[in-house]
């Protein structure tokens, strides 16, 4: 633990450089503009920028995109209670009682009331972080291939288990993730796969472009389906009711408490923020004294699924940090950045990389309090920008998710993928398929196969080495019990009323 | 316009074709087991296997869902007009790309989508189609030096 201040103290003294701070504000601002627009959210937002951040150094770029994703979960929550649109689908749950108190004249609270409690959870999330990471990361030091395939095992099985969505339609996600992800040359064999001699496809299909065709296309299409008119409630700020509101506060404790575990939780383990901020609602809702109040602009209804998004959205940088597993499609995306900077996610980080671990879990203190000031301090301004019709703000978007896609590889080609899975995006969302299975598959599929593969090669191709000692024994155990939950919950007919019908992980 | 219970098939059907697809692209491949482990086919036979087996779950589902789910409307006339209307364009910019370039692609897209389906007006289309276009160009080609796709135009002006 001593240790850990010791190395958080060296972080500081790594993320707190004028420059880095410049990042941070900057990928906070933007953040909450991507967090605002709906159509772009989180994943693609992190997404469109990563090209931009190849040629710089890897902590500054980390800094960057991780500021961006907490302005994201801030910006998201701003349109959700003035307008009623969720600019992110982790604040969908915000929409259900935020909603109804800027109605009532009571904006301020509520953005009060979402942005501090969201900043309580993201601290919640790093402080986790902070006091775990190193353990995570030297007991994952042990790990072999077998250990290896065994974790990424238990990440799918998770979702399946407990992603949310209908087991069946997560398979199908992951199903889809896995073969996008195989396309192109095998790295074990050097063969071609699933190419069709097509020669577009010998370099495989970039994650980045099925995120932005999926997330950002697919999610204007339905943005657009629903004839966006932005009636927002007053936006103007009272700073008596901003003070008034942050020392209620203290009275929530039980439901901050509440969403901090339930988020935490979720991040870990890939549930994501989505899944988090919809299962704290659902159990304030339940457990609240004011439970009947819900729905109808009562202000629990907002702390509970913002605490919760947010400490989920920190913590699934935990797995992503030490294992190299992501917690969230957001993190899914950063990890691929990882592996393009030339980093190799997992344990050795923290050994090789020790600037840039610490460096990236210093930044996210400071960045998520500057979020919360920079977010509460904005709100007219995005506010105002909302105003513009939306007829001129998604032809914007939409040249944006496609310039994004094409700077990817700089090929045209990828121009009709994104296309193409704008369209399958559109179609998935609407049939509740979950979308963050897909991209978690594609971007560790590989590596889980590999895995899979080099245990394969040590045990001359016999399965016994998932169970060769203890840990492994115990990984793969709880994996497949995981993987037969739906099977076994159905069959105990305890059916499982998913109140979660979006996706998980944000 | 179309409920549920079909969208619902018409996908299976879909991913039962990606899964067809699948099994045609792994069949050259070796999809076996050998002493060292599975080949290169094998993951991607069995993943294709797999997409089969639940699209075809899902469509049994909806089968047997089918009088709930055919009674939810999933996109309705005025909301699937909206969606072609916004998507065709997007559609169009990115054929014009492969042929012309982004950026040209970009400024005629944004004008169509502004003018003609936004129905705004044609100055305030006109200039954020240029407005775009140009920052576009400053901060992709002149500031983080990322090269957009360019066709004949950029080539003419010497900007190529």
């Amino acid at each position: 633990m001593l240790s850990n201040l010791e190395a958080l103290m060296h972080g500081f003294s790594v993320a707190l450089t004028g420059y880095h701070v410049l990042l941070m504000i900057a990928g906070v601002l933007l953040g909450i503009l991507v967090g605002v627009l709906p159509g772009l959210g989180a994943p693609n937002g992190v997404t469109l920028l990563l090209p931009l951040t190849f040629s710089m150094d890897p902590v500054s770029a980390i800094i960057l995109l991780t500021s961006l994703y907490w302005g994201a979960l801030f910006g998201g929550s701003t349109t959700s209670i003035l307008f009623n649109i969720p600019g992110e689908p982790s604040s969908v749950a915000t929409t259900f009682d935020g909603y109804p108190m800027a109605r009532q004249g009571r904006a301020t609270e509520a953005l009060t009331f979402a942005f501090v409690s969201a900043g309580i959870g993201a601290l919640v999330g790093i402080v986790v972080i902070t006091l775990l990471s190193g353990a995570v990361a030297s007991f994952a030091l042990r790990f072999g291939p077998p250990e290896y395939f065994a974790v990424y095992l238990l990440a799918f099985a998770s979702f399946i288990a407990f992603g949310g969505g209908a087991p069946l339609k997560t398979i199908v996600s992951l199903a889809l993730g896995f073969g996008f992800g195989m396309m192109g040359m095998d790295t074990v064999s050097g063969s071609m796969r699933l190419t069709f001699d097509i020669p577009e496809l010998i370099r495989g299909i970039s994650f980045l472009v099925v995120v932005i065709g999926l997330f950002g296309l697919g999610e204007l299409l339905l943005t657009i389906e629903e004839g966006p008119e932005f009636k927002g409630a007053n936006a103007r700020l009272d700073p008596a009711a901003m003070l008034h509101a942050i020392a209620a506060l203290p009275r929530y404790w039980l439901a901050i408490l509440r969403g901090c575990a339930v988020g935490v939780w979720m991040g870990i383990t890939p549930g994501g923020p989505t899944a988090a901020s919809f299962m704290s609602y659902g159990l304030a809702r339940r457990m609240s004294r004011n439970g009947t109040g819900f729905g109808g602009g009562e202000p629990e209804g907002v702390i509970a699924p913002e605490t919760a998004d947010h400490s989920a959205g920190t913590a699934a940088m935990l797995p992503m940090l030490s294992l190299g597993i992501p917690g969230s499609a957001t993190s899914a995306v950063m990890l691929g950045g990882l592996m393009i900077w030339g980093l190799n996610p997992g344990p050795m980080l923290f050994i090789e990389q020790r600037d840039f671990v610490w460096g990236m879990i210093a930044s996210m203190y400071l960045g998520n309090v500057i979020g919360m000031v920079l977010a509460l301090a904005t709100v007219p301004l995005f506010a105002a920008m909302l105003s513009v019709s939306f007829s001129i703000i998604g032809p914007v978007i939409v040249t944006v998710c496609l310039v994004g896609a094409y700077t990817v590889a700089g090929a045209p080609f990828d121009l009709w993928l994104a296309l193409g899975f704008g369209a399958a995006g559109y179609v998935m969302k609407k049939l509740d398929y979950p979308l963050a299975p897909l991209v978690l598959a594609m971007v560790i599929g590989d590596k889980a196969e590999d895995a899979f593969r080099q245990s394969m090669l040590m045990s001359n191709g016999s399965l016994g080495v998932l169970w060769a000692n203890p840990l492994v024994g115990t990984l793969s155990t709880i994996a497949l019990f995981f993987l037969l939950w739906p099977v076994a919950a159905a069959a105990l007919g305890r059916r499982r009323t998913a109140a979660v019908a979006a996706e998980p992980g944000a | 316009m179309l409920d549920r219970f079909r969208l619902e098939l018409a996908f299976a059907g879909v991913i039962l074709l990606v899964g067809a697809l699948g099994l045609l692209g792994s069949a050259g491949l070796d999809t076996g087991w050998a002493s060292d482990g599975p080949q290169a086919g094998f993951f991607p036979f069995r993943v294709s296997i797999i997409l089969i087996g639940a699209a075809a779950l899902v469509a049994v589902n909806a089968w047997r869902a089918r009088g709930t789910l055919a009674a939810i409307p999933v996109i309705d006339r005025e909301g699937g007009l909206r969606v072609l209307r916004f998507g065709l364009p997007v559609l169009g910019m990115v054929a014009v790309a492969q042929w012309l370039g982004l950026y040209v692609a970009m400024a005629l897209y944004l004008l169509v989508a502004i003018r003609w389906v936004g129905g705004r007006r044609f100055a305030t289309g006109l200039a954020v189609a240029l407005g775009v276009t140009f920052a576009s160009f400053v901060v992709f080609e002149k500031w983080f030096g990322v090269p957009l796709l360019k066709g004949p135009l950029e080539t003419l002006l010497g900007l190529g």
